[in-house]
């Protein structure tokens, strides 16, 4: 594994008015890890996530993706970078599949381009082997809203796979399906990952899928890396204590 | 609900509130026999009988089709018209293609109140305006049309592109898209089936106000209306009205199968309703255009002369050579007001009677009512009672104001009356028909609850229909509201009171600055029934 860094935060802060929501977060992520990040809800995975994707803008700290600074690349520039796969929320529901696939390829094409393929898509054989990927490939042409969650999660991996990211930000793709095709899906995302020697960084609410699919496990709690170690290390008394409610502790 | 407690008294203050508006407008009616003309009531029986014989020689038939057909192609035209600046303007006015805050909300405002503008002045005034500032041509209906309905459509538009679920466009930005791919592969499909049934459902207002459009001296239904009136004949009368009547329930059942098809929508193969449905608008607009716009120039409206009655008119609107503009004057703002005030008096008038009629018929006129399925009680009469009002309805909504207007002052003498119980006349089976669908929207389980329990009919009524529907009856009434009071100036026109009688004569005199003033007037009584029944809205959520 090359050890080249391709996310480094440097004392990441963010609030959302009062809350706190990073509290001064370092880290450095290298090309090709999977990474996962748990922690009780509100701890901040979603807000680190949508910081690195530069959807939140940076508070203080500085992020580097690929040694230069995040706000240096253009959008079009970052969607190269960074690609990111949410809860079954991310599709455009009365759109066909195949154009919501190739909404991934929107960052090369111009306006003009964009608009003949809402007509006849264009690349059409992209999308076709992306979607063969994911084996959605006889469900190309269905609106996508009547597909079940499952389907629309690989679908969404399959826009992932033409917009080829370096970077992958997954926000609990899982958390919305029951555990047959959530497990279906995890499997299918580090699988396609680590054979594109691609970089995944993804949110869970389940320690199991960390512990099986993830080489490395950050523990984030209210803000601040609790703990961050390679999987084999992280302990059951240590996962109890991040759990730990407030009360309690 | 952690103010429940709170929420049913305010409510309670609200509607006893809103009913006392009610009495107090009406206490500025003279109630007494001097209301009626002295034939009103033979004329009333002649129109009554006119209804039921409509007159259905060959001849007229003949005439009311190609009436019914000018009247629909001056729909399609100023709805296309309207359709395009929506669209622009619209986007425009959602801020979805601005990128700084700044931007944003300079494009929010400015586009929004060019919307606003446009939508709050009554198709009619415009294209008396225009009538007026370039003769008759078909462009001042188009454009009288598509101005109003433009800016109605607009804020929609814009309305429904800002409220679209955030998460697939963050993803789509997120996957490098510029601004107009986001637009293109995120909003506009999101909004499409939306878009769609509110822009049918426009259309089906259109063919109204196309109609009533015939009044400035257009050709069409409202036209052989008006003549058929004017010659007493009231068989003829009935006859144009119900191929309005007919083109109406045409547009609507097409937009109902438009409706459905949108939410069936599946990957058909060959011909489904949505492609039919799309040849069918574009050849219904490309006729419309040719049949409209045959052997008249778009330019000879710029013509010198049409220029300089253009310059002449709105000129004399502003003041211009006329050293004692109305606006300026004491005197006119002192009746100008008092016309206001009448006017907002016959809008509350009219809403309160259109509230009454809808109120007492509006139960037996929703389906899960008269099939039994909500109060679980069935009887032989249901369904008849139930075909015979929704019928009424149709009549009701299917009937220009204006029109309604014309019958009604057979009757009456002018003044508010007359004018409200028009406005109500058309009201009550728009209200009733939206109120029916509400009950039939609302879950069954607890009033069937009820009448297990042994409720009775109005038990279950004012215990378990009542408090689920009010809010938004209430929201019903308060919209309807807002577009009376932007039409009571137009039953003025027919001699129904208020401010529409006065815009006439000053018309007529060529008062250039009293229009103005009554014009300012007007657009205040809008401003404030919008903010007015906004603010009682909000209070009731």
């Amino acid at each position: 594994m090359s050890s080249t860094k391709v996310i480094e935060g440097k004392q990441i802060t963010k609030h959302f008015g009062r809350k706190i929501a990073l509290s001064s977060l370092s880290f450095i992520i290298n090309h090709g890890e999977i990474v996962a990040l748990i922690g009780p809800s509100g701890a901040g995975k979603t807000t680190l996530l949508n910081t690195i994707a530069g959807l939140v803008p940076l508070e203080s700290g500085e992020l580097l993706i690929d040694q230069k600074p995040l706000p240096s690349y253009r959008g079009k520039q970052l969607a190269k970078k960074v690609g990111v796969i949410r809860q079954q929320f991310d599709l455009i529901g009365p759109l066909a599949v195949i154009h919501n696939v190739l909404a991934g390829r929107l960052a090369d094409w111009g306006l003009f381009k964009s608009l003949i393929s809402l007509l006849v898509p264009q690349e059409k054989g992209l999308a076709m082997e992306a979607l063969n990927r994911v084996g959605l490939a006889e469900k190309a042409y269905d609106i996508t809203a009547n597909l079940s969650g499952g389907e629309q999660q690989r679908a969404a991996m399959a826009r992932l796979l033409i917009q080829n990211p370096e970077i992958i930000l997954a926000d609990e793709p899982v958390a919305s399906l029951d555990p047959a095709r959530a497990e279906d899906v995890m499997a299918m995302l580090v699988n396609l990952v680590s054979e594109k020697r691609q970089t995944l960084i993804a949110s869970l609410h389940s320690v199991e899928y960390a512990r099986k699919y993830f080489t490395r496990i950050i523990g984030i709690k209210n803000g601040a890396i609790f703990f961050d170690l390679p999987t084999k290390e992280v302990t059951d008394d240590l996962l109890a204590e991040l759990y730990l409610l407030k009360e309690k502790a | 609900m952690k103010n429940s407690a709170l929420l049913l008294p305010k409510r309670f203050i609200l509607s006893v509130f809103l009913i006392a508006i009610f009495v107090w407008s009406l206490f500025s009616v003279c109630w007494n026999s001097g209301l009626f003309h002295a034939g009103g009531f033979v004329t009333l029986l002649q129109i009554v009988k006119g209804a039921i014989e409509p007159d259905f020689t060959p001849d007229i038939l003949a005439n009311g089709l190609k009436a019914a057909w000018i009247t629909l192609a001056y729909a399609v035209a100023g709805m296309s018209l309207a359709i395009l600046y929506a669209f622009i303007v619209g986007i425009l006015a959602s801020g979805t293609l601005t990128s700084t805050k700044a931007a944003h909300l300079t494009s929010k405002i400015f586009f929004r109140g060019i919307l606003g503008f446009t939508r709050s002045i009554h198709e009619l005034i415009w294209a008396w305006l225009f009538v007026a500032a370039v003769g008759l041509s078909p462009y001042a209906a188009i454009l009288a049309l598509a101005i109003p309905y433009g800016g109605i459509l607009g804020r929609i538009f814009a309305d429904m592109l800002n409220d679209v679920p955030e998460e697939p466009i963050l993803a789509l930005k997120a996957a490098g898209a510029s601004k107009l791919q986001v637009l293109v592969y995120g909003h506009l499909p999101l909004v499409r089936a939306d878009m769609i049934s509110y822009t049918m459902y426009r259309f089906e207002c259109s063919i109204r106000s196309s109609a009533i459009m015939s009044f400035v001296g257009l050709g069409g239904l409202g036209y052989e209306i008006q003549l058929s009136l004017a010659d007493l004949k009231y068989s003829q009368v009935w006859t144009y009205v119900y191929f309005l009547i007919a083109l109406v329930l045409l547009i609507d059942g097409w937009s109902n199968i438009v409706r459905r098809g949108l939410v069936e929508e599946k990957r058909v193969n060959g011909l489904s309703i949505g492609w039919l449905s799309s040849f069918l608008t574009v050849l219904l607009i490309i006729l419309s255009w040719v049949y409209v716009t045959a052997g008249i120039h778009f330019l000879d409206l710029f013509s010198d002369k049409n220029i300089q009655y253009g310059q002449r008119f709105f000129g004399g609107m502003f003041g211009a050579g006329n050293p004692h503009p109305a606006y300026l004057d004491k005197d006119n703002w002192a009746s100008a007001l008092k016309l206001t005030l009448e006017t907002l008096k016959m809008s509350i008038m009219a809403i309160g009677f259109a509230t009454m009629a809808a109120f007492i018929t509006v139960l037996p006129a929703a389906r899960n009512i008269a099939n039994g399925q909500l109060t679980l009680k069935k009887r032989w009469y249901n369904w008849i009672l139930f075909g015979f009002i929704r019928i009424l309805y149709i009549f009701s909504r299917s009937v220009p104001e204006l029109v309604w207007a014309m019958m009604i002052i057979f009757l009456f003498k002018p003044g508010l009356l007359p004018g409200a119980i028009a406005l109500a006349l058309h009201n009550f089976g728009i209200l009733g028909k939206l109120w029916a669908e509400v009950i039939e929207d609302m879950d069954s389980r607890p009033i069937r609850n009820l009448s297990s329990a042994g409720a009775s009919r109005w038990q279950s009524f004012y215990y378990g229909i009542l408090p689920n529907v009010l809010p938004r009856f209430l929201t019903y009434i308060l919209y309807r509201w807002e577009v009376i009071m932007r039409t009571t100036i137009v039953v003025g026109f027919v001699g129904a009171g208020g401010l529409g009688i006065q815009f006439k004569l000053s018309m007529s005199y060529f008062q250039y600055t009293n229009i103005t003033l009554l014009l300012i007037c007007y657009m205040v009584l809008v401003v404030i029934a919008d903010f007015a029944s906004e603010s009682t809205r909000k209070a009731v959520k």
